[in-house]
């Protein structure tokens, strides 16, 4: 009986899975995630611009409309410094109006740096518009 | 030891999420005070480096087109909005002619923009 109960033993130490190298698998894989991971998290700014018919769509007389050329920004054909943009835009209350009266169209002319035009995104954006793109003829 | 490893990997696991957004990349990002945390998970990455070339997910692509068909490709099984964000870095210096034409194509290929900027300190 002794005898029988030894062999069990033997035959389930011979078959038992092999640890000793997880420790090593288990550093291959922190140093793999170390190297292909990125913890910071990005800053951006929101915009969904409505394309094709839905833009022409959103283009009225009335819709606001903010020009950026020779690295000015102007609303509704005013030059304006970016914080007065802002505070325009707050004033029209945006956030609080139907989707299709939430709409600015943003206009620009040739050269302008993506630098002013994030400026003008973020405002517009940021002050819950919807930035319709106007196309050149 | 090989259970702090196992610890740190479930960590990573966790609170990383895997880098694609090719940050070898030169870009000098724009600065604002509007800008937030991104939520959202990116559905697609495209970028604009100061040479005005264009990348989609990391590979260079020749015109705005090849970016409309990517995005389109990739959001074509999409249900939601959270689904639909394409992260966009581009270089402040480029200019409208260049960087234009791919936001439109993102938005012609159905993608809500994320343009990635950096926090301006107050």
């Amino acid at each position: 009986m002794a005898r029988l109960n030894s062999s069990k033993k033997r035959r389930r130490a011979a078959g038992a899975i092999p640890t000793d190298s997880f420790s090593d698998i288990a550093f291959l894989l922190i140093i793999y995630f170390l190297v292909a991971t990125t913890l910071m998290k990005l800053h951006s700014i929101k915009a969904d611009l409505p394309s094709g018919e839905k833009a022409e769509q959103a283009q009225s007389e009335k819709t606001p409309i903010v020009n950026l050329r020779s690295g000015q920004i102007f609303f509704n054909d005013k030059p304006v410094e970016l914080e007065m943009l802002e505070e325009r835009l707050a004033a029209l209350d945006l956030a609080a109006q139907d989707p299709e009266k939430r709409v600015v169209m943003l206009e620009t002319a040739k050269g302008t740096p993506y630098d002013l035009y994030f400026q003008a995104l973020a405002a517009i954006s940021g002050s819950g518009g919807v930035v319709a793109l106007v196309e050149e003829n | 030891m090989g259970d702090i490893a196992f610890l740190l990997i479930i960590f990573f696991l966790v609170c990383s999420e895997v880098s694609k957004d090719a940050s070898d990349i030169e870009v000098t990002l724009p600065v604002s005070e509007r800008v937030e945390k991104m939520k959202a998970a990116a559905a697609a990455r495209v970028a604009i480096d100061q040479g005005g070339q264009i990348y989609f997910e990391g590979s260079q692509v020749e015109n705005p087109k090849d970016v409309e068909w990517g995005v389109r490709a990739l959001l074509a099984n999409t249900v939601v909005d959270d689904q639909r964000h394409v992260q966009f870095r581009c270089d402040a210096a480029v200019t409208k002619e260049i960087f234009e034409p791919v936001l439109k194509a993102i938005a012609e290929g159905g993608g809500i923009i994320e343009a990635v900027g950096n926090k301006k300190e107050p």
